[in-house]
């Protein structure tokens, strides 16, 4: 057994050389991005480590299209500062914070606080970039809205955890930033305040979290966007039932710090069709074996 | 086959299992009609019970299938080609509608529009509507992941299913979800995205038993636009920036000369003035503060990008009647020609005026009459050419020039197809697009469903594309 080595390849094509010599000597990778998020809950016992942090930069960004592809190590917070001179963002904004990166947000399919109206990662990847088990180089997708063109490898990789292929690049959707962006917390007189028909985000806070915000009494954060008259009249409504306080954004990334990690008692469905994913893709399990708390 | 009829007809009944040519031959095409290939026989389960026991008679038999929705499809891909076809139309069932929690489960034959009919009451409706809607089922749609329209809000078929019970070839019943933690029932399980992988395998991963699919609360208010430009560019361009303005319009339709022409004289006549370029056909919905600051801003863009006028539909009927013309431009062109090739290649937004120009000088080099009518806000064309497949010279230049548009949107950046399927009829472009090794994968992929490979056998990805399956022979045909 040789000494466990840290690989952080600058390029996809060094990630297929790295895990094919892996393959071809079944040693087993744990795949790291930022590493906020190591494991799931269940240890990985992993010969070398493959860290994707320094494949980091924004290949193309085309605002006019409101796509953007990156490299699987950028982080959240590079794409953010990307965007916004466009007033566009890229609607991951998972819980955690914005130095984690998209490959890990995209591989553990991390969801945040606006994935019910601005979409979840398995819909804003377009398309992705990965390498599997068997150092398989996918390309998987493309960069346009909408894509029916052969088997959808992406959906089958993101969420996946690192288990079926190791995400290098990915093509995300953007959406625009609202016209009108407000964030209220909201103080119901009574039980639950009345709920616009389509807010951007509502979240209901506990007490602890209420003072982190600095409105001890608030119970409900809640973001509106759109046109004046539309936000306007969803104030409104939110008003209609008890007191409302504006605040930063900001109040938003604070919140996506303190609910995260995710649970990490996570439990894996390891179902006959699972199992043959796995085995398709990852044969000799060198890729983050046991976090998924499968049995070899 | 006259053993495997027996034991069908023993399953399903002698009246539900065709096997003679002349009663085959409405299963030779789908809604493409270039292809034309006819199966070997025809089965037509009736309940569950006896889908899930035709499936294991197949399976046992180790014959190759094709299922079969209503035949609406645009890419020849439920044609069985000397193998059995699998029509599901029977299995109608509406099994479970929850207004409370927006879920409705059905069997895969129901009609799409007929799921909207009957959710109705509770102002709820079935949100992918794909042009065929009145007609096609929610099974094909699952198949092949379809859209539609209003798929540019609300997103295609994949973003509306919850869950899904699927017969495997092998006759296993399985259930299958997105394995994403927090919509599932226990909030700490979580897997693969199987029921991801399985929408839009155009049936080549197995069948539809049942599927719970998301119901969509009507909108407050809608209201339908309609733009008239004298170039198909300036609409392009009033699309792009209606998108990026941050507005988002349920819908946006770009139809071009040639399609109002065969619209306007056909019964579908919708009140396009003839004398356009092209027309965008906008919609609005949502609630209803604020729904006319966005129609005025649509108006603006379209004005500042050159259109002529900006007609606002008044009332239900004259907004039906603005759809109806959309809804049925395919329909119409069976006006020009008996037959219709379809493309339905996605590109970048941005590339939408360049390849416009450049579809219609192929069109202009091949001596052929090229109607666009397709989801402009999507990026997804529709490049239709009406042509007389029983002459061969026109029947050749027709191939060709397809094979010209769709080498050109792969070379901006674009897709093959964005909601029609591979099916047989976009086989030869795979290559072109995909790698070998992520062709090979899609083989991988297909492997873990269906590894005997029975299961719409020939079609999506070429045979030749899958290493293991050189290893080991093909299933028997």
């Amino acid at each position: 057994m040789s000494t466990p080595t840290v690989f952080a390849p600058t390029t996809g094509a060094e990630v297929v050389d790295f895990v094919r010599e892996a393959h071809d000597a079944t040693r087993s990778l744990r795949i790291v991005g930022a590493g906020r998020w190591s494991d799931a809950g269940h240890a990985v016992r992993a010969s070398d480590t493959l860290s994707l942090a320094r494949l980091r930069g924004i290949v193309a960004y085309r605002p006019d299209d409101l796509t953007i592809t990156v490299e699987a190590g950028t982080t959240l917070a590079d794409i953010d500062a990307a965007t916004r001179e466009r007033r566009q963002w890229c609607p991951l904004l998972a819980w955690g914070d914005d130095e984690g990166t998209v490959g890990a947000t995209l591989a553990t399919a991390t969801t945040g606080p606006f994935a019910e109206t601005l979409g979840r990662p398995r819909d804003l990847a377009l398309g992705i970039e990965a390498v599997d088990g068997t150092a398989r180089m996918i390309v998987a997708g493309g960069r346009v809205v909408k894509n029916v063109a052969g088997f959808d490898l992406t959906r089958a990789i993101v969420g996946a955890w690192g288990t079926l292929a190791v995400i290098t690049r990915a093509h995300l959707r953007l959406r625009p930033r609202p016209q009108v962006d407000e964030t209220l917390a909201v103080t119901p007189r009574e039980g639950f305040p009345t709920l616009p028909v389509a807010p951007l985000a509502s979240f209901a806070l506990t007490p602890d979290l209420a003072a982190r915000l600095g409105v001890a009494d608030a119970r409900w954060l809640v973001r509106l966007g759109g046109n004046a008259t539309a936000v306007a009249a969803m104030r409104a409504t939110l008003a209609s039932s008890g007191h409302v306080h504006a605040l930063d954004p900001d109040a938003w990334s604070v919140l996506r710090r303190v609910c995260a990690p995710p649970s990490p008692a996570m439990h894996w469905r390891w179902d006959t069709l699972s199992r043959q994913l796995r085995d398709r893709f990852d044969p000799l399990h060198i890729l983050n074996p046991g976090l998924l708390g499968e049995a070899r | 086959m006259t053993a495997l009829a027996t034991t069908l007809e023993r399953i399903v009944g002698p009246t539900h299992v065709l096997a003679r040519p002349a009663s085959l031959l409405a299963y030779r095409s789908d809604a493409l009609p270039g292809h034309r290939v006819m199966p070997a026989l025809a089965v037509m389960p009736g309940t569950r019970e006896e889908l899930i026991a035709v499936m294991r008679a197949l399976a046992e038999d180790g014959t190759p299938y094709v299922a079969r929705g209503a035949g609406t499809g645009l890419s020849g891909g439920a044609l069985a080609d000397g193998v059995v076809l699998l029509a599901l139309h029977r299995l109608r069932r509406i099994i479970q509608i929850d207004p409370v929690a927006r879920t409705a489960t059905v069997e895969p034959g129901v009609v799409n529009a007929t799921l909207t009919r009957a959710v109705a009451a509770h102002r709820l409706h079935y949100a992918p509507d794909p042009s065929s809607q009145t007609a096609c089922t929610i099974g094909g749609n699952i198949a092949e992941n379809a859209g539609g329209p209003h798929c540019l809000k609300y997103g295609v078929t994949l973003n509306h299913v919850i869950r899904a019970t699927v017969v495997l070839p092998s006759g296993e019943v399985v259930q299958l979800d997105r394995g994403d933690a927090s919509a599932s029932a226990s909030a700490s399980s979580a897997g693969y995205d199987l029921l991801g992988a399985f929408v839009g395998s155009e049936g080549c991963f197995g069948v539809v038993a049942d599927v719970t699919v998301r119901l969509t609360p009507d909108p407050e208010r809608v209201i339908t636009l309609l733009a008239d430009f004298m170039s198909v560019r300036s609409a392009a361009n009033a699309t792009s920036r209606i998108i990026a303005a941050g507005i988002v319009p349920a819908a946006l339709e770009l139809m071009d000369q040639a399609t109002i022409e065969a619209v306007e004289s056909s019964v579908y006549a919708a009140g396009y003035p003839r004398d356009a370029a092209a027309v965008l056909l906008a919609e609005v919905d949502g609630a209803a503060a604020g729904l006319d600051d966005d129609v005025r801003a649509i108006e603006a863009l379209c004005l500042e990008s050159g259109a002529r006028s900006v007609r606002i539909a008044h009332d239900p009927a004259e907004r039906t009647r603005l759809w109806l013309g959309r809804k049925k431009a395919f329909g119409a062109m069976g006006r020009v020609a008996p037959h219709l090739v379809v493309q339905d290649a996605v590109v970048p937004r941005t590339a939408l005026a360049d390849l416009l120009e450049d579809i219609q000088a192929i069109g202009v080099k091949h001596r052929l009459r090229v109607c666009n009518v397709f989801h402009a806000g999507d990026g997804n064309l529709h490049p239709n050419i009406p042509y007389d497949a029983d002459d061969a010279d026109e029947s050749a230049r027709v191939h060709k020039a397809m094979k010209e548009i769709m080498t050109r949107c792969i070379d901006a950046g674009g897709t093959i197809t964005g909601e029609h399927g591979v099916g047989l009829d976009k086989l030869p472009y795979m290559e072109a697009l995909f790698t070998p090794d992520t062709l090979d994968a899609m083989c991988s992929l297909r492997s873990v469903f269906d590894p005997t490979r029975r299961s719409n056998p020939g079609k999506v990805v070429p045979v030749r594309s899958c290493r293991e399956w050189h290893a080991t022979p093909a299933a028997r045909v």
